[in-house]
């Protein structure tokens, strides 16, 4: 692509490209350490995913920094302004991605070491956590090949990780009568809404390939108003 | 040196109670801005030549009154021969001709009978450098129009047509008190804002601009661009620029010239939206050019 003018500045944006893509590997490690956190009830590995996730947080500070001063002295216009835009809000989703990350990790002190677990309930979780991963690395893929029908192939995939959320709903509601598995139950439901959310991340970051492609957003699914 | 320094003080506050005074007159209503219907420019299958040398080949686009059509493109892309072409001032240069149509209002500018001068009445320009005429008054370098245009005007009648000039161009305020002093007495900004005032004295239906703010510091720029914004009320403007901020700025349509190797025709390549054509153009060339990959 680049010409022998602006080469620079055509490889910086590249690398930042990559450097915002990279928090999604990194979001994917988090996710899987998260998910053997639940199934071991891992309180400790739970604390290295809350720490490590200052990375993430980090990633997401550098290379926002280093899009606003290409804003600011490149005036980049076309496909290039089109990508830094939707690097921006890529960088928002990682971020947030990370932040569900840690929030399935706090509530996993809470249930204890020798929690109730009921192991259908906990299947279920890994299940959604592991499709979520699969909706992470496509759509990280999507956005590198610019693959727009890869993109909405996300909405597809996601519908999968809500129903698994709304079936762990159901098992909650009918896990019985013991108040300590009631209250695991309910700590497991936060778990299994932030993974839903993290699904819903990776569909945004899909929207964003769309733009890049088009020049025009539109949501995929809009929750107000349902196809 | 203690004294440059001073100077430069001097220089920077005189600037900038210029700036201020601009901006005051810019505040102003303006009824010399106020909106009417300007004309449509009509181009077809226009090509031109210089000699034996064709610089510009197959033009077809139409330019929308009252808007601002910034024409973009690297140099030799004939962008600045077409541009000359759309009030006849192309023929000036020896040797050179057109072929094709270019119609004002559904009139042809150059079917036969057709006295170029008025052309040039209806169709202003203003160039790159700022150009004066040097020893006339300000006053008299807004109504030389009209004196070349051989129009009997009583003084107040004048009076009034050059009052109105120089607030359209946004430089009353500041020149009203020495309206009898030289034009070249001005600074950059103001001079070219007094050859938009002669220009606009005439009433013309459209303005062409060659790069009307290459020569002047980024303030001045900024009042001009603020003036052609006004002007489109009335005008329709058609502005050549290799400012590519400039064309997003201040055009609302943006027409992206090439040619495909040196000594080749220049070409229109895309026309379209400004916001389009520097969001998501439609073809890669102009992708390549606004984006500074050629050019």
């Amino acid at each position: 692509m680049p010409e022998g003018i602006r080469v620079e500045y055509q490889e910086e944006l590249a690398n930042l490209e990559a450097s915002a893509l990279e928090g999604l590997d990194m979001v994917n490690v988090a996710l899987s350490r998260t998910m053997e956190s639940v199934e071991h009830q891992d309180i400790e590995l739970a604390q290295v995913v809350i720490n490590d996730d200052d990375r993430i947080d980090g990633r997401y500070l550098e290379v926002h920094q280093s899009l606003i001063t290409l804003l600011a002295t490149q005036s980049p216009v076309a496909t290039d302004l089109r990508l830094i835009s939707s690097l921006l809000h890529v960088l928002k989703s990682i971020e947030r991605m990370g932040d569900q990350c840690v929030n399935v990790c706090k509530v996993i002190p809470l249930s204890g070491t020798e929690a109730p677990a009921d192991p259908e309930m906990v299947k279920l979780i890994l299940t959604m956590g592991g499709h979520t991963r699969t909706l992470i690395t496509q759509s990280k893929r999507a956005f590198e090949e610019r693959n727009e029908e890869m993109a909405r192939d996300l909405v597809r995939r996601d519908d999968v990780v809500d129903n698994l959320n709304r079936e762990c709903f159901h098992l909650a509601l009918e896990i019985g009568e013991d108040a300590d598995k009631r209250e695991w139950a309910m700590t497991m439901l936060l778990a299994a809404r932030a993974i839903e959310r993290i699904a819903d991340n990776a569909v945004d970051i899909g929207e964003q390939v769309a733009f890049v492609v088009t020049g025009l957003f539109r949501e995929f699914e809009d929750a107000s108003h349902p196809s | 040196m203690p004294e440059t320094v001073t100077e430069a003080e001097k220089a920077l506050a005189e600037r900038q109670e210029e700036t201020a005074q601009a901006r005051t007159s810019s505040a102003q209503a303006v009824p010399a801005t106020e909106r009417r219907r300007a004309k449509t420019i009509e181009a077809k299958n226009v090509n031109l030549y210089y000699g034996s040398f064709h610089a510009v080949e197959n033009v077809t686009m139409t330019i929308e009154p009252n808007k601002v059509t910034a024409l973009i493109g690297s140099s030799g892309c004939g962008k600045t021969t077409f541009l000359r072409s759309l009030n006849r001032m192309h023929e000036l240069t020896p040797g050179a001709s057109v072929k094709g149509e270019i119609t004002l209002d559904g009139e042809n500018v150059y079917g036969s009978g057709v006295d170029p001068v008025k052309v040039r009445r209806l169709v202003g320009m203003v160039f790159q450098q700022p150009n004066p005429f040097p020893t006339m008054s300000i006053y008299d370098n807004v109504a030389a129009g009209l004196t070349l245009n051989s129009r009997r005007m009583k003084k107040p009648d004048k009076d009034a047509v050059v009052e109105r000039s120089l607030r359209g161009a946004h430089l009353w305020d500041e020149v009203k008190d020495r309206l009898d002093r030289p034009g070249a007495g001005l600074s950059g900004g103001q001079q070219q804002r007094l050859c938009i005032a002669r220009a606009i004295a005439v009433e013309p239906e459209v303005l062409l601009m060659d790069e009307p703010c290459s020569a002047l510091d980024p303030v001045a720029t900024l009042a001009v661009e603020d003036l052609i914004a006004e002007l489109k009320n009335r005008y329709t403007i058609v502005v050549v620029t290799h400012n590519m901020q400039q064309a997003a700025r201040a055009s609302d349509v943006t027409a992206f010239f090439n040619l495909e190797e040196s000594g080749k025709p220049g070409r229109l390549v895309e026309v379209d939206e400004t916001e389009t054509i520097f969001t998501k153009p439609s073809k890669q060339a102009t992708e390549d050019y606004v984006s500074g990959r050629f050019g």
